[in-house]
């Protein structure tokens, strides 16, 4: 049985209809890759899922219970972490209260401070000044740190090589690889290189259907499809 | 013995600060009777002066800096902007005269009043929060407070507030009289201030206030972290209303009467004034911005007379223009180019240091 999945999904964000019938299914230990173009949808799925914009109909399961008509924070705190687009972390905050703040238990974070210290070492150094002095690509590895600060058992993670030197896009693709070694994952990504790399399914949405559903291994080879969905090869 | 040391070092540079300004604060009233040919013994019993009249400043400087400091919990801390902030210190002045006058209750039952009549307002107030966000919860907060604005005014009511005229002449017990006792309600309102500051400074460096910071910058990721940002609200709401109740509650006990105005929406463009002339979000920016708003408005009528309105409102476009963080925010932001530049110079001389050893 799938982790998460979602079935005939349709969002409204004021009178807009967004998501029109959106099908995914996320089995447990896989990197699944959201895949479509800019304003296809992608976004709005992940925040359906996690209640920011609730879903008008349709269901939406996670461990065989269902998600809709729950508050963003139950969602969040039944083990869905979530990393925004656009290095969404808090400016005000330091680095080291950035990621306390995810603790969803006490001790979280000290438990966990090791480990994603290994994973963005750049972050050891930055520790103690506050969001606002970091670079993008170390604004962008604080906030997929401070997912992993709680027990989660599924990532929602958005747009994580946006805007990145390729230098930093390799060491945000490792860290992710890692970090699904024991977490679930709905990626959403533009550059189809880094999803392909990544995923082991995907999904593509398209004007906010789900259109086109597989093994990453054969869309690979697909050429049409990508041409024609992603406007890519 | 050193292993001491290191925790007194922090306690010290934790409250340095404060400990100065209290020190000072204490000190100001002798030190402006002995400037004025006042001895000491003289300023403590309170005689006609100098001293005594800039203690009476210095109180109304006091309440007005609790009063702007609760304002900054809720929009410089949390981001809420609600316009009905003066509400909350209305609610807190008239309850408290209507109580010692009207009903006739003692002192503490009083003071006690006032804090049960502020959690209740900042209930009210949060009865909207979960339905409208930001310039809706202005508007519905400026709607409510205008309410309380025209109940407070009407004649029915005239027999307890005073109707547009204010209320005037509630019993005061004699240990707490602003005109026999000055220097002992300079201390009552400065040790509220204080008590006031440490709680939320407190308040804001505890793993609470970096979920009110969250909640300022981004709801939507706060709530996505776990966290129903409601109740967060709600507690800012009510901290701050008992704050600016207990400011309304020290106002009556000071002032011969409390007028309307506290309660309309000039009051709370007072505090937006306030916080914005010392920095919003910074708390001591609150106190400073408090302190620039009332002496600026005395000092300028005093020199200026009429004329005053229109160069205290130049003087706030000044310092908007010149201090966009306000006073203690542009301090704060230049402190940290100022420790680069210093950092640098060490280096420099580091360097130095090695090289000629």
């Amino acid at each position: 049985m799938a982790l998460l999945s979602l079935s005939e999904v349709n969002t409204f964000i004021d009178q807009y209809h967004i998501l029109e019938g959106v099908d995914l299914a996320v089995g447990e230990g896989e990197i699944v890759a959201l895949l479509g173009r800019n304003g296809a949808g992608k976004t709005t799925t992940l925040k359906t899922i996690l209640g920011l914009t609730p879903a008008a109909s349709g269901t939406i399961e996670f461990r065989g219970q269902s998600l809709t008509n729950r508050r963003p924070y139950e969602i969040a705190a039944g083990g869905i972490g979530y990393v925004p687009e656009h290095r969404a972390i808090f400016r005000d905050l330091t680095v080291e209260e950035n990621l306390r703040i995810a603790e969803r238990e006490k001790g979280d974070y000290a438990k966990r401070k090791d480990m994603i210290l290994s994973l963005f070492p750049d972050l050891a150094r930055l520790i103690e000044l506050p969001g606002t002095k970091l670079s993008g690509g170390q604004q962008q590895m604080l906030a997929v740190g401070r997912a992993l600060v709680p027990d989660n058992d599924l990532l929602l993670i958005d747009e994580p090589s946006e805007g990145l030197a390729p230098i930093l896009i390799q060491q945000m693709m490792e860290a992710i690889k890692e970090l699904s070694s024991d977490t679930t994952v709905l990626l959403v990504e533009q550059n189809f290189i880094v999803a392909s790399r990544l995923a082991s399914t995907y999904v593509i949405i398209e004007e906010g259907k789900s259109v086109h559903a597989g093994a990453m291994a054969d869309l690979v080879d697909d050429d049409e499809t990508i041409m024609r969905f992603l406007g890519a090869a | 013995m050193t292993s001491f040391a290191p925790t007194r070092a922090s306690l010290w540079s934790r409250y340095r600060l404060v400990a100065v300004a209290l020190i000072a604060a204490v000190a100001f009233p002798f030190i402006v009777g002995l400037l004025s040919g006042q001895s000491p013994a003289a300023v403590l019993a309170g005689e006609a002066g100098n001293a005594k009249f800039l203690q009476g400043l210095a109180i109304e400087v006091f309440i007005l800096a609790l009063y702007a400091l609760s304002y900054d919990l809720v929009l410089g801390v949390t981001g809420l902007l609600s316009f009905g902030h003066a509400m909350f210190f209305a609610v807190g002045a008239y309850a408290s005269g209507i109580m010692l006058k009207s009903f006739g209750w003692p002192f503490w039952v009083t003071f006690i009043g006032v804090l049960v009549a502020a959690v209740v307002n900042a209930l009210l107030f949060g009865l909207v929060l979960p339905r409208v966000k930001g310039i809706a919860f202005a508007l519905v907060t400026l709607g409510l407070s205008s309410v309380f604005f025209i109940v407070v005014q009407s004649s029915e009511l005239a027999k307890y507030t005073g109707a547009d005229v204010g209320l005037q002449g509630a019993p005061v017990p004699e240990w707490i009289d602003t005109n026999v006792h000055r220097f002992r309600v300079y201390l009552i309102t400065l040790a509220a201030l204080t008590i006031a500051y440490l709680i939320y400074r407190a308040i804001v460096r505890a793993p609470t206030g970096a979920v009110l910071l969250a909640n300022r910058e981004n709801e939507e990721r706060a709530l996505s972290l776990g966290y129903n940002t409601f109740w967060f609200k709600l507690f800012a709401l009510v901290v701050s209303s008992l704050t600016a109740g207990v400011a309304g509650f020290l106002w009556t006990v000071q002032q011969p009467i409390v007028t309307p105005q506290v309660a309309g929406l000039g009051w709370t463009v007072a505090a937006l004034l306030m916080i914005l002339i010392g920095g919003v979000g910074t708390l001591t920016g609150a106190i400073v911005g408090a302190a620039v708003f009332r002496l600026l408005e005395y000092y300028l009528e005093r020199w200026f007379g009429g004329t005053a309105p229109v160069l205290v409102g130049a003087s706030y476009i000044a310092i908007v223009l010149f201090l966009p963080y306000g006073i203690v925010g542009t301090w704060r932001a230049r402190t940290v180019n100022r420790r680069q530049g210093l950092d640098r110079l060490r280096r420099l001389f580091g360097i130095r240091a090695r090289r000629s050893q």
